[in-house]
């Protein structure tokens, strides 16, 4: 299929998706939560669609959403895990990727620890690669969810975030949630700070520098001044073998989410997210991952209709995704 | 193997470069017996030394032939013995003719490396059919491993022209000493690739802007800077015992390095180094697919970071990896000034098994001894490197540097025919069709180039002619 034909055969990143881009994943993402919320709670629309998911790193929410998704619009779904992709051990991605190809998958959902590794999958399948997730650099389906929930929450009247601030505290250096996320977040207008220990700042200051509505902040304070939103990220353990972070205590003492520094500086009514899976006690708090900014909970569960947008999407296009009448009258 | 001689070649108004012999300008040669018999500049060699002198470049209404003497490489891979589906003495020689060039040093980074004299002396038997001057460089530590120095005075006996662990920085700095000292004793200088692994652990891509987008794990400038720093200190100590040491940084691809050799040679210190045609004309945003000469960025430090349906091309994959426009105009900038008086392909090719992986598991290394030429004329063309210096740094440059003035001897009458014709007005594009090499990892594929090798005559003999 020529690629001029089908611009969105693949989802392998959020850069470089307008805003009207975005709005159409997110109003299919509206469709496809009428369909989980009618008796039924699914459709036939991708009938005879093979989905595999096939993936390089542990997952599980991203997984099992995918594949509640892919099921959901009347797909066939399976999946494959891998332990490792290193040089000589087991199949290459291409060899792999040709693999399900001839094994009937039209929809690859890949999870890689390496970055671009979609990119590869993408230029040897003929079908449809959705990135969940590669290495350090994007996670498109996450910033979709995130973008869909902020909206729903903290949204200007306009429709987008426009006026709003969003914060992001942490490992940013490793983060392919944030990468994705500076990218939906700038296209929906908002303006987002940045924050996080030096050594995993690395490479933000200069970026930050040059793209408008970002900053890139010296502290937790700073980035937490007025915010609207505040999404803290997970810190790895290995961060500590690298001696990029002391230990946990000193992170929690600088970058974690507490209910008093929320209070103390951001805007009133501001909600907190968090990607999973997290360290409670660390970069965020149990009281604030529990309590009553949080939207955590709600960012899973729009896991489901986002990536049924995003499967939707890349094999059918433009077109819209039909509700059936039933679940039009029940939701 | 011996190739049918051409009894003779005669090249009528061409437009002819020696930086031998100083002198450029329209004139006809006529080959014969293997040596130039016939040398006539157009307007009197009068007038050819003053273009040379003043730089004079071909003009709209010169011809578009270009001929220069046979081109030299400092630093190249053809991976025998050890990696055959990747390169070999024989596909690699067909590439450097393809590329216009006679002479070739080969890197010891074969399998087993070349730190033994049996091994280097079957290397130049093996031979080259098509005449090209093979040139080993003996690893400077045995298996080239850091840890004890290899024979070096029999590799010399062998024919090692210079010693190298390239790719495998010597990290023990009483080693690096001593190697300087044991092989300048013999008169050879030491090739290093400086870098300092433990700031480039995992490295994919240059630190900065690119790799910050693309998540790509950073290799740091200061990885080449501090090696280059502690590499200049160890030599200004090296040569109090043994003034004959010479040290050769290669790939050098950051301002700051090049800044710190432009001081040591100031300083007198008997230092050199190169930079390769990727690194001076390539640059990391590349990977994310944005397709631009260095030169042609009028921000350097705006390139467009959203990947393409291209990004993430592991023949871009290369250490030292490439870098943002300023350090590549900063390699420009260093062979204009003279601090880096070569260009050295680091041709290095890979199988496909080897490169169609993942970004980050790709093997290091991009097949460019056939497009070497092709790429600084881009420059040239450009206005960033006159005609006359691309000429020297791809002759009488690593000529010197290996010491070995008989590599280069320009264009003499009674001299061997070792020469390169090339038309500057001619298009042509890297892909398997074009590219003789086995490997054809580069990120040229695809790219219309302008300039293309007609011929290659090597002590007359064709090396390379197109079709």
């Amino acid at each position: 299929m020529p690629a001029a034909a089908a611009p969105h055969r693949h989802l392998l990143d959020v850069a470089g998706l307008s805003w009207s881009d975005l709005k159409l994943l997110l109003d299919t993402t509206e469709a496809a939560r009428r369909i989980l919320r009618s008796p039924a709670g699914r459709v036939d629309a991708l009938k005879g669609v093979g989905v595999t998911t096939l993936f390089y790193e542990a997952s599980t929410r991203t997984r099992i959403s995918f594949e509640n998704a892919a099921k959901a619009l009347g797909a066939n779904v399976n999946s494959a895990t891998v332990a490792s992709s290193s040089v000589g051990k087991g199949e290459s991605l291409v060899d792999t990727m040709k693999t399900l190809r001839a094994l009937g998958s039209n929809v690859i959902v890949l999870r890689h620890e390496r970055a671009g590794a979609p990119w590869l999958a993408a230029r040897v399948f003929d079908g449809s690669v959705l990135n969940a997730g590669d290495g350090w650099h994007a996670h498109p389906t996450q910033a979709l969810l995130d973008l869909s929930v902020l909206l729903r929450n903290i949204g200007a009247e306009d429709g987008t975030l426009r006026g709003r601030r969003v914060a992001i505290i942490g490992d940013l250096l490793h983060s392919r949630v944030v990468r994705s996320n500076l990218h939906t977040l700038r296209a929906a207008g908002a303006a987002v700070r940045l924050a996080g220990p030096p050594a995993l700042t690395r490479g933000f200051a200069e970026a930050a520098a040059r793209s408008g509505g970002v900053t890139l902040c010296a502290s937790l304070a700073e980035a937490l001044e007025g915010a609207d939103a505040v999404m803290a990220l997970r810190i790895q353990r290995e961060r500590l073998d690298d001696g990029e972070v002391s230990s946990l205590e000193s992170y929690r003492e600088a970058w974690g989410l507490t209910e008093e520094r929320i209070a103390a500086h951001a805007a009133r009514g501001c909600v907190v997210l968090h990607p999973g899976p997290m360290n409670e006690g660390v970069e965020i708090d149990p009281d604030v991952a529990d309590g009553p900014r949080s939207l955590i909970l709600e960012q899973v569960a729009e896991g489901i209709p986002v990536r049924m947008a995003a499967l939707w999407r890349t094999v059918r296009g433009d077109a819209p995704l039909i509700v059936p009448a039933t679940a039009k009258v029940n939701s | 193997m011996s190739r049918p001689r051409a009894e003779r070649t005669l090249l009528k108004e061409h437009w002819v470069l020696d930086p031998v012999s100083r002198r450029a300008g329209v004139a006809t040669i006529e080959v014969h017996s293997g040596k130039v018999a016939r040398l006539e500049w157009r307007d009197g060699v009068a007038e050819a030394r003053r273009a040379f002198i003043e730089g004079a470049e071909p003009g709209p209404k010169d011809p578009t032939r270009l001929v220069l003497p046979a081109l030299v490489d400092l630093h190249a891979h053809f991976r025998q013995p050890g990696a055959g589906a990747s390169e070999d003495v024989a596909s690699g020689e067909a590439a450097a003719a393809h590329g216009g060039y006679g002479a070739v040093a080969l890197m010891p980074n074969s399998e087993p490396a070349a730190d033994h004299p049996a091994l280097l002396r079957e290397l130049t038997r093996t031979t080259a059919s098509r005449g090209v001057t093979l040139m080993p460089i003996a690893a400077a530590t045995l298996g080239r491993a850091g840890r004890t120095l290899a024979p070096m005075a029999e590799l010399a006996a062998a024919g090692a022209v210079a010693f190298s662990d390239d790719g495998s920085p010597i990290a023990d700095p009483a080693l690096f000493r001593s190697a300087l000292i044991t092989a300048g004793a013999l008169d050879l200088p030491l090739i290093e690739h400086c870098e300092d692994p433990a700031l480039t652990k995992g490295g994919e891509a240059a630190d900065g802007l690119v790799a910050t987008a693309l998540g790509l794990r950073p290799w740091p400038a200061v990885g080449e800077i501090s090696a280059v720093s502690r590499n200049i200190a160890l030599l200004r100590d090296a040569i109090r015992d043994e003034p004959r040491a010479r040290l050769h940084l290669t790939h050098l691809s950051t301002g700051a390095a090049l800044d710190a050799v432009r001081v040591a040679r100031a300083e007198g210190l008997p230092i050199t180094c190169d930079v390769t045609p990727h690194h001076l004309s390539l640059t990391d945003a590349w990977i994310a697919g944005d397709q631009r000469w260095a030169w042609e960025y009028e921000d350097r430090h705006a390139p467009n970071l959203t990947p393409t349906a291209d990004a993430y091309n592991t023949n871009l994959r290369v250490c030292p990896p490439l870098r943002d426009a300023s350090d590549a105009a900063a390699c420009r900038a260093a062979l204009r000034d003279g601090t880096a008086s070569a260009i050295a392909t680091d041709h290095a090719p890979h199988s496909r098994e080897r490169k169609e992986v993942e970004f980050g598991l790709a093997a290091n290394g991009i097949a460019g001894i056939e497009t070497a030429l092709s790429t600084l004329l881009a420059a040239r063309a450009a206005g960033e490197l006159p005609l006359s210096l691309v000429a020297a740094l791809l002759t009488t440059g690593p000529a010197a540097v290996l010491n070995r003035p008989a590599l280069a001897r320009g264009l003499a009458v009674g001299g061997p025919a070792n020469l390169v014709v090339v038309d500057l007005g001619a298009t042509w594009v890297p892909s398997r069709k074009t590219l003789i090499g086995r490997s054809i990892n580069t990120p040229l594929l695809g790219k219309s180039l302008t300039g293309a090798v007609l011929l290659t005559l090597l002590n007359g003999e064709v090396a390379w002619k197109a079709e």
